[in-house]
């Protein structure tokens, strides 16, 4: 396929979700007005609020005429004005993306490398003690809830033995600049991460293990060994490699979920983040919210891809001879 | 590259991603000073599970009551409430004329904005009208037909009608807006500069943080009931598992505490105040389709189902059991003659079934060869507030009923589809709940007749109708109460939605600042014991 064909696919396929993500939220039960004020019983609504709420969030347009307008301010780069944060779409989720990339991305990137090393010798050293031992461990780690690893370090590290912090992404109006600040920052960081990293290393790992445990068996081993190839070189530049094709595969499909994929452990340490903004606007029903959060999750999936497949032609050089 | 370089380089981008999560702050707010004061002030820190309220003017914070609470440490009312009823805040004296139809109010002369602006009487008529221009979602000034300055420092409001909740809902919830800084502000939900914290309050908002959810507040040497004992007062996010473990390291003075915790939390010295009971779980009963609409169906429902069961099980313990006349016991405004109007008798209930021609077959009723049988909708997680009626309580009334012989299909929403559909009266039963309990009278006007997904929406008795017209009206106080036990007599013959519980809330707190919960809720009824006076006396 030429390069003027992907990028037509590519920009058609925004469209069409662009589009769902504008109906989706829309076909939810209730609406914006109940969802937001609804459930605060000391409200005074008014028929005069209510009117004056209903002009606000142009809930008094047709679908139609929302439709145009939310496209023609995508146009101009304006995600819309939140309904229930009463401030920019645009502010609140650069706000939060920051610490979401900081904690998923970290945990994915580590994940991944630490589950392939892990996996090629697990692999390597096929039905050695070491790899009953690694298997059995990824095995009881990966059956873990993200929520239920993070309770359990933050009773034990924050809670019972004091070594750290109870919540948040960092000591609110603690003293301190620089060096100290960026401490205080991974120091928050360490848990949450941990608690990421240890239930995403499972699925890497068996990966990993996996292929390199079919690539030992193949010919082109025997080949490398009979050439003279060092352990470490048939271990990792000739079976390895054969790895982290699915590996890398795996790992590009966990990016969209750098959105969203950090909800229970954002809530467990009280962290900033993209999963809990999620969340509070599907539960207020925060039509331009959801469409913000939505569309940048369509944007990391199709930039993803591409990039998935951009890079299977760098590890596997099969791929672009393939036709 | 070295991978020395590959560390500084990564190191680095750590830091600008850091940067970058903390840099967003709006003009107005600025970074935390690095020291801490000094002095003998106290800096106290209270916990919160959810951490962002909004940027704290009157019209951008959230619209949920501890966002309330953070605008009203900036800006004051004229009048104010501690834990026994109304006190002087901008208003010293206030008296109502009845042939005028027209409060009076002294202000404060010593008053000042926090940009040293003297306040007057003209800033109080200018916000009275400015609400009436830009309706404000916790007071309706729609009733005050004319605001008058009578001098500097008298204001006088004239209503178009006798309201006996004005001083609780207008006089003590809105906050009195300077006008030299809102008069040409068209926008007020937009309006998020710095000049939109300036009030008469007695805090001064030093930094919020919304990604983090934290707030500083300093004291306002200038505040005209004395500078605030409080020096610095900070709400940070915790999660709820790790604030008693905060409060004994220290690190924060006032948690929400589970109920669980707060008797080991009491034997460690710390104190833990009871809330009033301000919520309460109810079911809503879809009283316009058959079998519903009948008052006898809905008495035998309230028969059938244990409500001291339910506290005891579900809430272990930490509840009451829910009042058939609606407000809970520690209302000052309770009946206790409706208390026992319905115990649970399973007897009783099949007895009035059987007048309404149903016969029992087998497990169930039956009537004209169809058997009696309902859905009930519950919250798969309830509510999301604590105490709230989710599976559990709904497993258990479906085993009540179904013994009675009511067939009970349960059926598990989202929060929000279930309060769409009993909204639009598709239900037949639902598990749901509301706050206000403990707050005025006019509450009941707002869950019996009111418009809502929360309220009963019943106007099928004419006497009740009236009397809840009528309590609004009643400016004497023994009169309103006596049409207040008059409505929950009603309300508990009618049973338009079954109160079940009103679950009992807590706060820990280190002794250092009394806290304590207000008559009638923060302001028009936030059941929330972080009343700013506590700060400031």
């Amino acid at each position: 396929m030429d390069k003027k064909n992907i990028a037509l696919n590519y920009f058609l396929a925004l469209l069409v979700i662009l589009s769902l993500n504008f109906i989706l939220p829309r076909l939810m039960p209730g609406d914006p007005l109940q969802a937001i004020y609804g459930d605060e019983a000391v409200i005074a609504m008014t028929p005069e609020l209510q009117a004056d709420i209903i002009r606000r969030f142009s809930l008094d347009q047709s679908p139609g005429e929302q439709f145009l307008a939310y496209g023609l301010a995508l146009a101009r780069g304006d995600l819309g004005h939140s309904y229930y944060y009463n401030s920019p779409v645009m502010e609140i989720i650069l706000g939060r993306l920051p610490w979401t990339l900081l904690l998923v991305g970290l945990a994915v990137i580590i994940s991944t490398l630490a589950g392939l090393v892990l996996g090629i010798e697990s692999g390597y050293r096929r039905g050695g003690a070491a790899d009953h031992l690694l298997l059995a461990g990824m095995m009881m780690l990966s059956g873990f809830p993200d929520f239920f690893a993070g309770i359990m370090l933050l009773l034990l590290f924050g809670v019972t033995l004091g070594l750290a912090p109870l919540a948040g992404g960092m000591t609110p109006y603690a003293a301190g600049n620089g060096m100290e600040k960026l401490l205080d920052i991974v120091g928050h960081l360490a848990l949450p991460l941990a608690s990421l990293t240890l239930v995403r290393l499972g699925g890497a790992y068996l990966l990993a293990r996996n292929t390199m445990v079919i690539s030992l068996g193949e010919p082109f081993i025997k080949t490398a060994r009979a050439k003279g190839c060092t352990e470490a070189a048939v271990r990792y530049r000739h079976a390895g490699r054969n790895s982290l094709l699915p590996v890398a595969t795996a790992a590009g499909l966990q990016l969209p979920h750098l959105i969203s994929g950090a909800l229970f452990v954002e809530i467990v340490f009280s962290y900033p983040g993209m999963g809990t903004l999620l969340y509070h606007s599907l539960i207020t029903r925060d039509y331009p919210l959801l469409q913000g959060i939505l569309l940048l999750t369509t944007i990391t999936v199709l930039a993803v891809s591409l990039s998935v497949d951009i890079f299977y032609r760098k590890i596997d050089p099969r791929v672009s001879y393939a036709r | 590259m070295s991978l020395l370089k590959r560390i500084t380089v990564f190191l680095l981008a750590l830091a600008l991603l850091a940067q970058a999560g903390c840099g967003d702050r709006k003009d107005g707010q600025k970074a935390a000073p690095d020291k801490q004061p000094g002095g003998a002030g106290i800096i106290y820190t209270v916990a919160d599970t959810t951490g962002d309220w909004g940027f704290p003017s009157p019209y951008a914070h959230y619209s949920r009551g501890p966002g309330y609470i953070r605008m009203s440490l900036l800006f004051d009312t004229l009048v104010w409430k501690d834990d026994k009823g109304y006190v002087p805040a901008l208003a010293k004296g206030w008296e109502y004329n009845k042939d005028e139809n027209s409060y009076l109010f002294s202000l404060q002369e010593n008053a000042t904005w926090h940009d040293g602006r003297k306040f007057t009487a003209g800033d109080v008529v200018f916000t009275v009208n400015y609400t009436r221009e830009h309706p404000y979602q916790w007071a309706d000034t729609g009733m005050v037909k004319k605001a008058e300055a009578l001098g500097d420092h008298v204001v006088k409001l004239y209503l178009d009608r006798p309201y006996a909740s004005f001083l609780e809902y207008v006089g003590g919830t809105l906050p009195i807006l300077p006008e030299h800084i809102w008069k040409d502000v068209k926008s007020p939900q937009q309006f998020q500069q710095r000049e939109a914290l300036i009030g008469t309050g007695p805090f001064t908002l030093a930094d919020y943080n919304k990604e983090q959810g934290t707030y500083m507040y300093k004291a306002f040497s200038g505040y005209y009931q004395g500078r605030p004992k409080v020096e610095e007062l900070r709400f940070v996010k915790m999660g709820g598992e790790v604030m008693a473990a905060a409060l004994r390291q220290k690190q924060v003075g006032a948690v929400q505490a589970p109920p669980e915790l707060v008797r080991e939390l009491e034997k460690e010295g710390f104190k833990v105040l009871v809330g009033r009971h301000d919520w309460v779980a109810k079911l809503m009963i879809n009283h316009q389709k058959d079998p519903f609409n009948r008052k006898e169906f809905r008495q035998a429902l309230a028969h059938s189902i244990d409500r001291r069961a339910l506290v005891e099980t579900c809430l272990r313990g930490h509840g009451l059991a829910g009042n058939p006349g609606f407000l809970p016991p520690d209302s000052p405004w309770y009946n206790p003659a409706q208390e026992n109007r319905y115990p649970h008798s399973p007897e009783k209930a099949v007895e009035l079934l059987k007048g309404l021609g149903y016969e029992k077959k087998g497990d169930y009723f039956e009537k004209g060869g169809r058997v009696l049988e309902l859905e009930l909708l519950i919250s798969g997680r309830g509510i999301g507030v604590q105490g709230s009626p989710g599976e559990r309580e709904g497993e258990m009334i479906k085993g009540q009923l179904e013994k009675v012989g009511i067939k009970v299909n349960l059926r598990a929403l989202e929060a929000k589809t279930l309060d769409s559909r009993v909204g639009e009266w598709k239900f037949d039963l639902a598990l749901s709940g509301h706050g206000g309990m403990g707050g005025d009278p006019e509450m009941l006007n707002r869950n019996i007749l009111g418009k809502g997904f929360n309220s009963a929406r019943y106007q099928g008795n004419e006497g009740l109708n009236t009397a809840l017209k009528q309590q609004q009206a009643a400016m004497d106080k023994d009169r309103r109460l006596e049409l207040v036990k008059k409505i929950q007599e009603i309300y508990a013959e009618e049973i338009p939605a079954l109160p079940l519980y009103y679950p009992t809330w807590y706060w820990a707190h280190d002794g250092r600042v009394n806290l304590f919960y207000t008559f009638q809720g923060v302001a028009s009824g936030v059941p929330i014991p972080l009343n700013k006076m506590s700060f400031v006396k």
